[in-house]
């Protein structure tokens, strides 16, 4: 009989931490905390566009405030919010429904390269006018 | 004994919807990137909103799309909350709020939706003015 180490129950914060990680791990602890965010950004998402109703000077007015540096970088790191939940939520589906269990682990290191690809992509669709803007 | 213990009270409904939303998401958020930063107008000016909701599909398509999310969002922070031992009242309680909260905000999102107005100008013109 292979010895388990019991798990302490008192320090069970302590314990989740040595855990050892593989990437199924980390997985699951950043679809956790990406799905609340985004669960977050989409509440604040139809508050922000109510406005809407109000017409067009309101609702300009109320966007001016979104399309800053500041916020135009913070969407840009939503996209890799959206971008991690979308991947490994494929990753999630492929493991359940087609046999992914065997290979889960490659899965998970594609879904990184293709989720930074994309996320530099997003970064220059996002920021092409400046970047056209500066280089003229 | 099991005997009446189906699958269909075990959760696995929401088990699956949860897989099969998301993918109906993966797909609608595609699309929604490509249109909100098409041009840096495209999703922060009225007159780009206004243009599209024109088309009663890009509105029915959003409603959707708030509706999907919604579930998908609350079912899913519903599914941590099932990973702790919840006492009756806890959980009754949080299911409470996640419904109230969820239903309040879908439906401001779809009366934002329709309260956006159809005008009588072609699309066509809004797009170039």
């Amino acid at each position: 009989m292979a010895e388990f180490k019991k798990f302490d129950q008192k320090n069970w914060v302590k314990t989740n931490l040595n855990y050892r990680k593989d990437s199924g791990s980390w997985a699951w602890i950043l679809h956790r905390i990406t799905g609340l965010a985004l669960m977050a950004y989409l509440f604040m998402h139809i508050y922000s566009l109510s406005p809407l109703s109000q017409g067009r000077e309101a609702f300009n007015e109320f966007m001016s405030h979104y399309t800053t540096p500041f916020f135009m970088a913070m969407e840009w790191f939503l996209f890799a919010f959206v971008l991690f939940h979308s991947l490994n939520g494929v990753r999630i589906v492929l493991v359940d429904w087609a046999d992914g269990a065997r290979y889960h682990k490659a899965l998970y290191r594609y879904s990184i390269v293709i989720g930074v690809v994309m996320f530099f992509a997003m970064g220059y669709v996002m920021f092409s006018h400046e970047i056209h803007k500066l280089f003229k | 004994m099991y005997k009446h213990q189906n699958s269909r009270s075990s959760g696995s409904f929401s088990w699956v919807f949860q897989r099969v939303t998301g993918l109906i998401l993966v797909v609608v958020m595609i699309g929604h990137y490509i249109l909100m930063h098409y041009t840096p107008e495209s999703g922060h000016s009225y007159d780009a909103v206004l243009a599209r909701m024109q088309s009663n599909w890009y509105r029915v398509l959003d409603l959707t799309f708030i509706v999907l999310a919604m579930y998908h969002g609350l079912n899913g922070v519903w599914g941590i909350f099932r990973d702790y031992k919840l006492k009756q009242w806890q959980a009754i309680t949080i299911m409470s709020l996640l419904i109230i909260v969820g239903l309040a905000f879908t439906l401001w999102g779809i009366k934002t939706i329709l309260d956006i107005p159809y005008v009588q100008t072609s699309t066509s013109e809004l797009l170039v003015k």
